[in-house]
This record gives structure tokens, sequence and C-alpha cells, in this order.
């Protein structure tokens, strides 16, 4: 379970710029999370919880919200151009089976937004 | 009010990361970062690894473990600098915990330094250590599924060593069937059958090193 500690990146992330931009309070935190990221949003959830209750970042008002937007993973085949949803197999088109798949999007994790004052 | 940020979560981590490649570069270490679920071998294979390298080359090892000491003492008994590092609940390592050892090596002198990680198929595969070389170990008796069942794992490694074949005529692991799901997930991936236990197929692995370190002393 890494969400934690990613958690906590991702929380000194925002403090860190709410500071500069002089906010009291921040209310809500947007990530945008991938399907390939090897990162679960019920663990991001329940590490959220645990840092605002425990109030080690104290810009993190108690009534934070953290909305979690999914990115759905996609790769274009090299050899037929076509694009698809990945499954196990990355790497392997379904339309021509060779595996030259480049990922092109499912990997993000990052903060998208975030609302104080 | 609402801020847009698009920060990348990993950015502090890829900073680190960064910063431990460019000292890596600058001192000429070779370093593997080695990754597996718990029990497939990795201390075994590397101490049979470093009794044969030490003989030519400087080596040290970064140990990566919940807890204990007991895999750095296992490398230290081959006569080869090691250092633990016990992550205290963290399931992998990140490059600043490596970091944070990398004054208790004299890198200078080390040409390979090699990376146990955290016995865990899922989230070491995440962190960027700044390594050169990324090598996933998968032991026989864990069988064909975990290839597919852990693709990340084996699609953001070069290599996968494949131990404990001299179990093979006892347990159901199909390697030609591993070649095929490893080349579906990461067709630039090299499967690569050892034992750390009889040594079939070390040589192999000794010269992957021997030739990764070569291009690596070059630049």
């Amino acid at each position: 379970m890494h969400e934690m500690g990613l958690m906590e990146d991702a929380l000194e992330l925002v403090a860190e710029d709410a500071e500069k931009h002089a906010f009291q309070s921040v209310d809500k935190i947007s990530l945008i999370v991938g399907d390939l990221s090897n990162v679960l949003p019920d663990a991001l959830r329940f590490a959220f919880d645990a840092f605002r209750e425990s109030g080690q970042i104290p810009i993190l008002s108690q009534q934070a919200s953290l909305e979690i937007i999914p990115e759905k993973g996609l790769a274009k085949c090299a050899v037929c151009g076509i694009t698809y949803e990945p499954n196990a197999f990355i790497a392997t088109c379904p339309e021509c089976g060779m595996p030259f798949g480049v990922l092109l999007a499912g990997e993000t994790f990052k903060i998208e937004s975030y609302e104080g004052s | 009010m609402k801020i847009t940020l698009e920060k990348n979560v990993m950015e502090n981590n890829d900073r680190a990361a960064a910063f431990n490649r460019q000292l890596f570069n600058k001192t000429k270490t070779l370093v593997i970062n080695i990754m597996s679920s718990p029990g497939a071998g990795k201390t075994t294979i590397l101490e049979r690894t470093v009794a044969e390298l030490s003989k030519d080359y400087h080596i040290g090892v970064i140990e990566g473990d919940i807890a204990t000491e007991r895999d750095a003492d296992r490398i230290r008994k081959k006569g080869v600098e090691a250092v633990q590092i016990a992550t205290e609940g963290e399931c992998h390592l990140d490059p600043r915990m490596v970091a944070k050892v990398l004054p208790e090596l004299d890198l200078d002198a080390i040409d390979i330094l090699f990376i146990e990680n955290v016995g865990n198929l899922v989230c070491p595969s995440e962190f960027d250590l700044g390594q050169n070389h990324r090598v996933v170990v998968l032991s026989t008796p864990e069988g064909n599924d975990k290839i597919p069942k852990y693709p990340l794992m084996f699609h953001v490694t070069e290599l996968a060593l494949i131990n404990k074949v001299d179990l093979l005529p006892h347990v159901s692991f199909d390697l030609d069937k591993a070649r095929e799901d490893l080349r579906a997930i990461q067709p630039n991936s090299r499967l690569m059958p050892i034992s750390a236990k009889s040594g079939e197929g070390f040589e192999t692995w000794i010269d992957w090193i021997r030739a990764n370190l070569e291009a690596c002393q070059k630049h």
C-alpha cells in the first residue's frame, strides 16, 4: 500500500501551492488517476481521510473532499495504427496481434486542481 | 477559488531519481534495480552473483526490506559492502530512501551497485530509483500466471530472470508460455532462465551484467 505516501506527496504539493496563493484553507482536491498507474482509488480515499482527520496538513480543512477523475488506459499499435484499450497484455494489439503497442494514456497520476480560499 | 495545478504527484520522486542517476553517471557506477515477489530468490541470486563478480569488480549492494538487517548480513558474509534500508512498512523503495544511504557507500570505487527492492510485484514498478536497468525475478513455483497478473512490472523491466529452473520437472511452469506472455507485454524484454541453487544460466546472467558495465563505463 503505497497510496499513503503518494497522498502525502500530493497534499504537500497542494499545500505548498496554496500557501503561495495566500489561501487559509483547501476545501477540495481533484486528482487524475490512470487505470495503469498502479494507484488504487479506494486506498487514496482512505489515505485522504486519514490525513484530513489527523490535521497533519493544517491547510486542509476538516470538510475537504477528494475528487478522483479516472483516466482510461489507451495504447496505439505501431504496426496497424489503431488505438485500443490495453488488457493485461499491454503491448499486444487486439486487431493485428503484434506486440508493439505504445501507451498513450492510463499511467497518469496527477493533481488536476484544488479549491480553497 | 479553483486553482488548476496539473502537477504530477510523482514529481518529487522523479526529481530525486534524476539526482541519483546523475551521481551514478558521474561515478560510472552500473546500477541494477532487482524486483520480485517475496521468496522468488533475489537475495540468493545476489549471493551467487556477487561471489562471482567480486573477483573482478568492486560491488555494492543496497537491500530493501520492510524490517530486519538479515539480507544485508547475508551479502556481507560474501565480503561485499551492503547497506540495509528498512522501509518500516513501505512496500517499495523510493529514490529518496536510496539517496539517503548513498553516502554510506564508496560510489567512486564501486563498479556495480545492486539494489534489491522490497519483495512485491506491484508498488516497486512505480518508482524510478535512478538505476540504469530494471530486472524482475520470477521463480518457477510461482506459476506462469504472475506475468499477465502483474503486467506493469513486466512492462517496465528489460530482463525477466526465471529463477529456480532446477525445479522445472516438479512444478507446472511453462517457459515457452512465459516467453510468449512476456513478449505480449514488453517485446523489448528478455527472458533468462536461471537457478541460483544449481548455477544453471548464471554464465548468461553474468555476461549480461558485464556487457552492461562495459557500455556504462564507456560514456
